[in-house]
């Protein structure tokens, strides 16, 4: 059943370009947590080599079979997440992990696959020029569900990264702007009530810190302070690897995490900052040639939703380190910290070069 | 060609705007970042370096107290401090209840302390306990990363080793009040810095205080040290060498053990005061730490007023010893000589009233030796007679009273020496000559602290010569002597008269020391506060109902030392004072006198 010919249609190009941003985010992981034990990094290169492999995997699988069965995957990952709520173990004050042995999962990061999975399934027949009203409920459902039971745990950063899926699904099917209208009127509702009964106040308090920063300095907008102090300071060339004082004398928070971008400017400077989002734009450049080469409908959703995720992911992480967006904890895809996020993104890329492989199929 | 069964050009159209968004996008924030990483560069490094680098005082030893034989009087011993960095806390309420219960301390006195010095920025430490136990201090070192925003230091603090002894004159330090922090010109104090309250502590506060060094280290985001950039080491403030003999000051104080009252001794020569006793005393190092509010309350509050330094703060009624001035007075104005004599009864009518001597039988003829010998009542009557109370303050004024002495040491008081301008004034009443007649002896509104008379009998002993009392050797006007207008043959005169009251049976004969010719007299006063007797009969004490005063000199030629002594509810003078006087006398003899012949032998 495997055609020998699409092995030689692997992606190197994308794959590559992933390790190589995988590396400088080890490498600054080193760097951001230096003080502390090393078995940090080495968790992440095992996670890399974990992700790599799982690609490798992945890629041999047809995305039609993975779309067939997209719907019972779906189902499963919604059932853990809900599982999560009642017996999750709690870290770090929310319910969002799997405790297996020495490594934690996150299975809302993996479940943003079976969603753009079973987004792919339902428009793959679809032929329709705008967006139908059955079509606009379904699909905000399909994303709304999980991204709710994320957002329960409480991990509302997470649940956030779910959103620029259903943008991506808006945007090719061509949303009429009656249904924008709906959507905001959603969005205001659902921020009213939950600003006033839903939401913790530290993620309140995150929201009011966007809009003043130097009020509270030890609580997230200190956070966001250290991260302009840590970017502004590394100026054009920055100061040197391992020589950032915002990292190195932990001013920084989520070093290696959620801001391992700003070490990477303190340390690099302008300069290097600019060569990681030229990699960043090449990869997500990348992916949307796949999107354009892709042979059926069912392709050029799966590759560009995942190119959706990715990509708006790297840029709110971007924007919230400078002020330009809530401090919500999100992770900037293959550079941060962590292993299920970066196995999960590792599976999502392995969609789109999945669809690039098999673009051939009907000459 | 690839795609025979669909037509996908609409979604890739779709996509490749939403590329281009992205894009422009991505060009946005660069522009951001450009904007914080190249243009306001400057801006975010110098935040950067304010964010590691931290300022540590280090506080200056502050300089010894010794005495003249270099006895430390006032020394400094390691004690352990712990502040609170208000920037380091993460949950205000939890710290301050874990730090109550940790240390021990009330947790709203604790509260209350770090809301006084809120308007301190968040980075300066706030002391929230001093003078630490060691156990305390293993303790905190132990748990030390559990509570990243206390910091514990070692401080020099104060150290009276003698206690009790020369309290008043030492002083005390205290903290430094939140108002003098505030309203401070420029930047002086730190909250919680302890500083000269009173005394030798407060008067060259900043001669002892020393310069403060400090620490530029480079520390975390939880403001622990990582390194030291540089520091200046802090300089020690300067010593201060006292007048004042250690021997002879416990001795003094020993002698007034359980009586409220003064002793001062100085050297005529110079000023030097050589004993500065005060009784009751207070153990300074009682309250040195910056947490005992209640135990210097109660001091203040105290009705036997321990605070309080008598020698200069304490006024009294002269008393007889104010027969020494209206002697002078008299031969000076020419109203007597040396051998005008009156007759006393033991009771003389003036002014329609009846005066009395101390000595009712009465002492018969007597010149003036003798009047001062026996202190008689009626021959200085009628001295008062003769003067007009003008004339009266004018030597009183002559001879230092009614106004401060200057020494170094501050609260001094200036006392009272009544005048008919004065009575007019404070009174709205014309003066009476019969208050002349109580005047004369002492009595009436005149007011004199222990070391005015010490001060005045200096003059006398020197014959003439007024010095500044103090008790810091080493200024400069050290020993300045100026003469006053009077002639020294006067002085002599007045000399024999107080010879003839120790060595002769005079009422002073309880300072008598056997070869070392001492000149003095005693004084009694009339008490004029019936509460304060009230009071000591309450507490069960035999009431005497007069102040006893003793004031003299010795060697008769060439004096080298004045002792004046105040005993409040001595009774007479000559029962109290002058026996203590006479100790004194006899511990200087023995340390200086014998020594001196010794080697002139």
């Amino acid at each position: 059943m495997l055609d020998r010919r699409i092995f030689r249609e692997i992606d190197s190009v994308t794959i590559l370009l992933m390790v190589v941003v995988s590396t400088v985010g080890i490498v600054f992981v080193y760097s951001a947590i230096y003080f502390q034990a090393s078995q940090f990094v080495w968790r992440q290169i095992i996670w890399l080599l974990v992700s790599l492999l799982a690609l490798l995997v992945a890629i041999m699988i047809d995305y039609k079979f993975l779309i067939s069965i997209s719907v019972p995957l779906y189902i499963l990952m919604n059932v853990i997440l809900l599982g999560l709520l009642f017996f999750g173990k709690l870290v770090a004050n929310t319910r969002s992990w799997i405790v297996l042995g020495p490594f934690q999962a996150q299975p809302s990061e993996v479940t943003k696959i079976a969603v753009i999975l079973v987004l792919a399934r339902l428009f793959s027949e679809y032929r329709e020029d705008r967006l139908s009203f059955k079509g606009f409920v379904v699909s905000s459902l399909v994303v709304g569900l999980p991204a709710t039971l994320t957002a329960l745990q409480p991990d509302l950063g997470t649940a956030l990264t779910y959103l620029p899926i259903l943008v991506g699904v808006y945007i090719l099917t061509g949303m009429r702007r009656k249904y924008l209208v709906i959507i905001l009127a959603v969005v205001l509702v659902t921020g009213f009530v939950g600003w006033n009964y839903a939401l913790k106040d530290y993620q309140k308090k995150r929201i009011e810190t966007l809009l003043t920063p130097n009020q509270d300095p030890r609580g997230a907008g200190y956070q966001l302070r250290q991260s302009k102090i840590a970017i502004g300071s590394g100026g054009l060339i920055g100061k040197g690897y391992h020589k950032g004082t915002q990292s190195q004398l932990r001013f920084l928070p989520a070093r290696h995490t959620d801001f391992i971008m700003a070490v990477i400017a303190e340390e690099l400077g302008f300069l290097g900052l600019l060569g990681v989002f030229g990699i960043y734009f090449l990869l997500i450049y990348r992916f949307f040639s796949t999107v354009w080469v892709s042979a059926d409908r069912a392709g050029v959703y799966l590759a560009f939703l995942v190119t959706m995720m990715i990509a708006c992911q790297f840029l709110i992480n971007v924007m919230m380190l400078v002020g330009l967006f809530p401090i919500t904890g999100i992770p900037i895809p293959f550079l941060s910290y962590g292993g299920s996020s970066l196995l999960a993104n590792f599976l999502a890329a392995s969609l789109v070069i999945n669809v690039r492989m098999r673009r051939f199929r009907y000459v | 060609m690839a795609r025979i069964y669909e037509d996908l050009t609409t979604i890739i159209k779709r996509s490749k705007i939403t590329l281009y968004v992205l894009a422009g996008l991505i060009i946005l924030v660069l522009a951001f970042y450009w904007k914080i990483q190249v243009l306001d560069h400057q801006k975010y490094w110098r935040m950067a370096e304010a964010n590691r680098l931290r300022e540590l005082p280090l506080t200056a030893p502050r300089g010894l107290i010794l005495d003249r034989q270099k006895v430390i009087l006032a020394d400094n011993i390691p004690s352990f401090k712990v502040s609170l960095v208000r920037e380091a806390v993460t949950d205000y309420e939890r710290t301050i209840d874990s730090l109550a219960l940790l240390l021990h301390l009330n947790r709203d006195e604790l509260k209350k302390r770090i809301e006084r010095y809120r308007f301190l920025p968040a980075y300066e430490p706030i002391i929230i306990m001093d003078n630490l136990k060691l156990e305390d201090v293993s303790l905190i070192e132990a748990r030390k990363d559990e509570f990243p925003e206390i910091k514990l230091e070692v401080e020099p603090r104060r150290y009276y080793p003698f206690g009790l002894t020369g309290a008043h004159l030492l002083g005390y330090l205290q903290e430094v009040s939140v108002d003098e922090i505030r309203t401070q010109p420029e930047k002086r104090w730190r909250g919680g810095e302890m500083v000269g309250k009173a005394g030798l502590e407060k008067q060259y506060n900043d001669i002892l205080t020393g310069r403060e060094g400090k620490i530029l280290e480079m520390v975390d985001s939880l403001g622990r040290p990582r390194a030291e950039i540089s520091r200046t080491e802090p300089q020690p403030g300067r010593n201060l060498e006292l007048s004042i003999d250690f021997d002879l000051q416990r001795k003094a104080e020993e002698l007034l053990q359980g009586r409220e009252g003064a002793i001062v001794a100085m050297d005529p020569r110079n000023g030097e005061c050589l004993v500065w006793a005060s009784s009751p005393s207070y153990d300074p190092n009682r309250f040195i730490s910056r947490f005992s509010a209640d135990e210097w309350l109660a001091l203040v509050n105290d009705p036997g007023k321990p605070l309080e330094n008598r020698v200069i703060r304490g006024l009294y009624s002269p008393g007889s010893t104010f027969k020494i001035v209206m002697a002078l007075a008299a031969l000076n104005e020419g109203i007597i000589n040396e051998s005008s004599t009156f007759y006393c009864s033991g009771a003389i009518e003036l002014y329609n009233k009846e005066f009395n001597c101390w000595f009712r039988p009465g002492h018969g003829n007597l010149n003036l030796a003798e009047a001062i010998r026996n202190s008689c009542n009626i021959y200085f009557y009628q001295l008062g007679r003769r003067l007009s109370i003008d004339t009266i303050a004018d030597y009183a004024r002559l001879m230092g009273l009614g106004q401060k002495t200057g020494v170094d040491l501050p609260g001094e008081k200036e006392g009272l020496v009544p005048s008919t301008d004065w009575k007019r004034r404070f009174l709205r009443q014309a003066w009476y000559p019969g208050e002349t007649i109580s005047v004369a002896i002492g009595q009436g509104p005149l007011l004199v602290t222990p070391l005015q008379l010490a001060c005045l009998t200096s003059v006398v002993a020197t014959r003439g010569l007024k010095v500044q009392p103090h008790l810091f050797r080493g200024t400069e006007n050290d020993g300045n002597r100026e003469r006053i207008n009077l002639p020294e043959a006067i002085m002599e005169k007045v000399i024999e008269g107080m010879w003839r009251s120790v060595n002769n049976q005079g009422t002073g004969q309880g300072a008598y020391q056997p070869g070392f010719e001492v000149c003095g007299k005693t004084g009694t006063t009339q008490l004029i506060s019936r509460e304060t007797a009230e009071r000591l009969v309450q507490r069960g004490v035999e009431v005497k109902k007069t102040h006893s005063w003793f004031t003299g000199f010795a060697p008769r030629q060439n004096p080298e030392i004045v002792v004046t002594v105040l005993v409040e509810f001595g009774g007479m003078g000559g029962q109290t004072a002058a026996p203590i006087a006479g100790q004194i006398f006899k511990a200087y003899r023995e340390k200086y006198v014998r020594q001196t012949n010794l080697q002139g032998d």
